[in-house]
């Protein structure tokens, strides 16, 4: 496989894999803050701060945020690297340039998401579109996720689009939980910092709540929440869970030629599976720098030895 | 104006042509709203799919190649003859080409004059001497050919640079096939799906000496080609990696691409770039679409370049003139396919009659493609005559002018009328030749002028395509 195509699908997998989580988590917070039981959440400047955090574009403090404007910039701004839309061209343009690669299907799957994105009228977003429009990109992705898993050979041009999925999600969810617990901070005068109703948005934004109740069989808790979506490798969103697919992918690609890449991936992974959810708590925000910067590490690691010929 | 023209459907005023029978009792089943409806159907189904093309204007929009629903259909016996003609003109060409690079007989036996060669851009002074491995310069040659008022198939041009289409041929079969499949049925028509196969082929025969299994590529400008759908689709039917020059490397005159696991040799490249733009250390230095020193890979036989470099002498238009006397040299037979008279405005009596009687002619530049920078004499204003007679006499050779031929009419759904109306047609074929073995593909793209009254049927004037069925014997 062409060096320069490995990358395209590389990034194709991670923005399908950002669009997604966007377009939730957009949703989610919406529409979980308007019958939220404390005064906080529910306040509309609340989550749309919580919403730009999530992107990566923090309003200063005390800044007013108009709500046209934010759920405009962060959903349909062309001009926003961040919007969905420009993730969602990102991961279009990405799959045009391996287009002689992936099936068919797959790319009339991104391509009929791209044209519903491009075509769906700013006004009726604004509007009243928003769980709509949102809620239609989630069921898309689904649907082209599906497609790499059944269209596509599991050979080394699926394990690339899935080390991009699968190493976007950890990074992804990884600030989902920051941003989460920011909010669940701001609001401990309220219900408490471990009983914050902010846990219960954190495990919708990412599907997880019904399978977490299944697990703890009680109403969520910092602790719980954390340890769920970080270490639980049985659930398909935690950090675990990702890295241990990543390991997978990266392994099988390693079978040609030996990567060091996959030993590093190794060496996270194992030091993961040995953490315990009171180490993490303890300095929770430097936690989370350490884990997004090896992730980005791991990242570079793979571009630098396959990509970058 | 209309009836001096040959239709394809109708006989007279409204005997519908015995090929075309059944189809009109088959679609008398439908009504004007099933055709709006399946043609709708189709439009959105090529731009989910991305079967698209980008207009080089302002903006960067993608448009789906406006496809039509009334197939043309050929008979066996009729399809024999353009297959046949097709295939007689790119042997001859390609004998032509091998003789242009190198003994120049035709030109020292006084068959085409020197000054066309000398005058030509697209001769390449490199290729001089080189031997393509299989002897093969046009691989792929796409030849279009119109039916004239008389009923008899006449060759508009060849092109044997990069003719581009084929992908449309595959699309629309598929397309027509889902909306019309009843229709379909009751027509033995061969299929075009076997162009892919027969292309690595070919590609493969041409192989470098030395080389067991090939390696083989399609190399494109990249995603904003306006083409790269018709790229991606040959790569991934024939199995092969679609590449950019950025992704090839030369190193010791063999041509490398990169790939996640470190350089791979590639053996053959059907290149979908312009000779001037293949290599900047060849030809255009500033080229950032080529691989720096293919061409030197290609000069020493480490490479197989499809088409070759230079091709584009030959099918100036200026060369087309001389076609008849190219087949009889070479092949020593009579052209099967007949040739449009042309006048030379590099002749002074030519150019005399040409810019006496412009209402009457096509003006063509002879090294443009994809239909810019013709002008159809009847359809210009006294002020526009004027102004392309002082462009014609400033540059007398990069212009030839022939009759206003009268491309033949086919009965074509047209959306805003909501009724199928005569439009006029054109069709390219798709030859391939590789090292002794030749294909046809049976078919090729109906070009459709869809304005009314319109000569002009490039994608890129407003023109679309139909399905063209060849019928078994």
């Amino acid at each position: 496989m062409l060096a320069r195509v490995a990358d395209n699908l590389f990034w194709m997998g991670r923005y399908l894999e950002r669009t997604e989580h966007i377009a939730r988590f957009v949703n989610v917070n919406y529409f979980s803050s308007l019958d939220a039981p404390n005064e906080t959440s529910q306040s509309r400047q609340f989550v749309l701060n919580s919403i730009l955090r999530m992107v990566d574009d923090e309003p200063e403090e005390g800044e007013f945020l108009d709500e046209r404007t934010v759920l405009y910039d962060v959903v349909l701004n062309p001009k926003k690297m961040f919007s969905i839309k420009s993730c969602f061209r990102m991961a279009r343009e990405n799959a045009s340039g391996a287009r002689d690669l992936i099936s068919s299907e797959l790319f009339e799957s991104i391509n009929k998401l791209h044209h519903y994105i491009s075509n769906y009228p700013v006004e009726l977003f604004l509007e009243r579109g928003l769980d709509e429009f949102t809620s239609n990109i989630s069921k898309a992705i689904s649907t082209i996720k599906g497609k790499i898993v059944t269209t596509m050979m599991h050979n080394e041009v699926y394990s690339i689009i899935m080390l991009g999925i699968q190493l976007e999600r950890a990074t992804d969810v990884i600030r989902i939980i920051d941003t989460k617990h920011q909010d669940a901070i701001k609001t401990k005068h309220e219900l408490g910092y471990r009983t914050s109703y902010e846990w219960t948005t954190l495990l919708k934004c990412l599907q997880s709540f019904d399978m977490m109740k299944r697990f703890y069989k009680k109403v969520p808790t910092s602790k719980d929440t954390l340890n769920f979506l970080i270490l639980n490798p049985e659930c398909p969103k935690s950090v675990m869970s990702c890295l241990n697919s990543a390991k997978e992918n990266i392994d099988k690609l390693s079978k040609k030629k030996e990567l060091k890449s996959s030993f590093f991936i190794g060496k996270i992974t194992a030091e993961y599976k040995y953490k315990s959810i009171d180490e993490i708590e303890t300095s929770f925000n430097d936690y989370i720098q350490k884990v997004i910067s090896e992730l980005a590490g791991i990242c570079t690691s793979i571009e630098d030895e396959l990509f970058n010929h | 104006m209309e009836s001096t023209f040959y239709d394809e459907v109708f006989k007279g005023k409204n005997e519908i042509r015995d090929t075309y029978k059944k189809l009109f009792q088959l679609f008398n089943e439908y009504q004007v709203d099933d055709f709006e409806l399946l043609n709708e159907k189709a439009k959105v189904s090529f731009l989910n799919q991305g079967i698209t093309f980008q207009v080089y204007d302002k903006t960067t929009t993608e448009k789906v190649f406006p496809f039509d629903l009334f197939p043309k259909i050929i008979t066996a016996d009729e399809w024999e003859h353009v297959e046949t003609g097709a295939l007689q003109r790119s042997k001859a060409l390609n004998l032509f080409l091998h003789d242009l690079y190198h003994k120049q007989q035709i030109i020292k036996d006084g068959i085409v004059p020197i000054d066309l060669i000398n005058s030509s851009e697209n001769y390449l002074k490199q290729m001089q001497g080189i031997e393509p491995p299989g002897g093969i310069y046009n691989h792929i040659s796409g030849t279009d050919v119109i039916k004239h008022s008389d009923g008899e198939y006449y060759v508009l041009e060849d092109n044997i640079r990069c003719p581009s289409g084929v992908s449309y041929v595959v699309s629309n079969r598929v397309a027509i096939k889902r909306a019309l499949f009843g229709v379909f049925n009751n027509y033995p028509t061969h299929s075009v799906s076997n162009y892919s196969e027969n292309l690595l082929d070919i590609m493969q025969s041409v192989k470098p000496a030395g080389v067991d299994i090939p390696v083989c590529v399609v190399i494109t400008p990249g995603v904003f080609n306006s083409a790269y759908y018709e790229h991606s689709f040959l790569a991934k039917s024939m199995g092969i990696e679609l590449v950019e020059g950025r992704d090839l490397f030369v190193e010791n005159d063999f041509v490398y691409m990169k790939t996640i696991y470190g350089p791979v040799r590639v053996d053959v490249v059907y290149r979908r770039i312009d000779d001037a733009f293949l290599d900047p250390k060849a030809f255009k230095p500033d080229s950032l679409l080529g691989v720096p020193g293919i061409f030197e890979a290609y000069r020493k036989g480490n490479v197989t370049l499809v088409n070759a470099p230079g091709t584009g002498v030959a099918d100036d238009k200026a060369i087309y003139t001389y076609m008849p006397q190219i087949i009889k040299y070479y092949l020593d037979e009579e052209p099967i396919l007949n040739n449009v008279h042309t006048y030379h405005c590099s002749r002074p009596k030519e150019l005399d009659y040409v810019l006496n009687n412009i209402d009457k002619l096509v003006i063509k530049p002879v090294d443009e493609s994809g239909g810019y920078g013709i002008s159809i004499g009847n359809k210009l204003t006294k002020a526009e005559i004027e102004k392309v007679k002082s462009v014609i006499k400033a540059t007398p050779r990069k212009y030839i002018a022939q009759p206003i031929m009268a491309l033949s009419t086919h009965a074509t759904y047209i959306e805003e009328e909501k009724s199928f109306e005569p439009r006029h047609i054109d069709l390219r074929t798709f030859t391939l030749l590789g090292k002794d073995k030749s294909f046809v593909l049976k078919g090729g793209l109906t070009r459709v002028a869809l304005k009314r009254g319109n000569l002009v049927v490039n994608s890129s004037q407003g023109g679309g395509s139909k399905d063209t069925w060849v019928l078994k014997k």
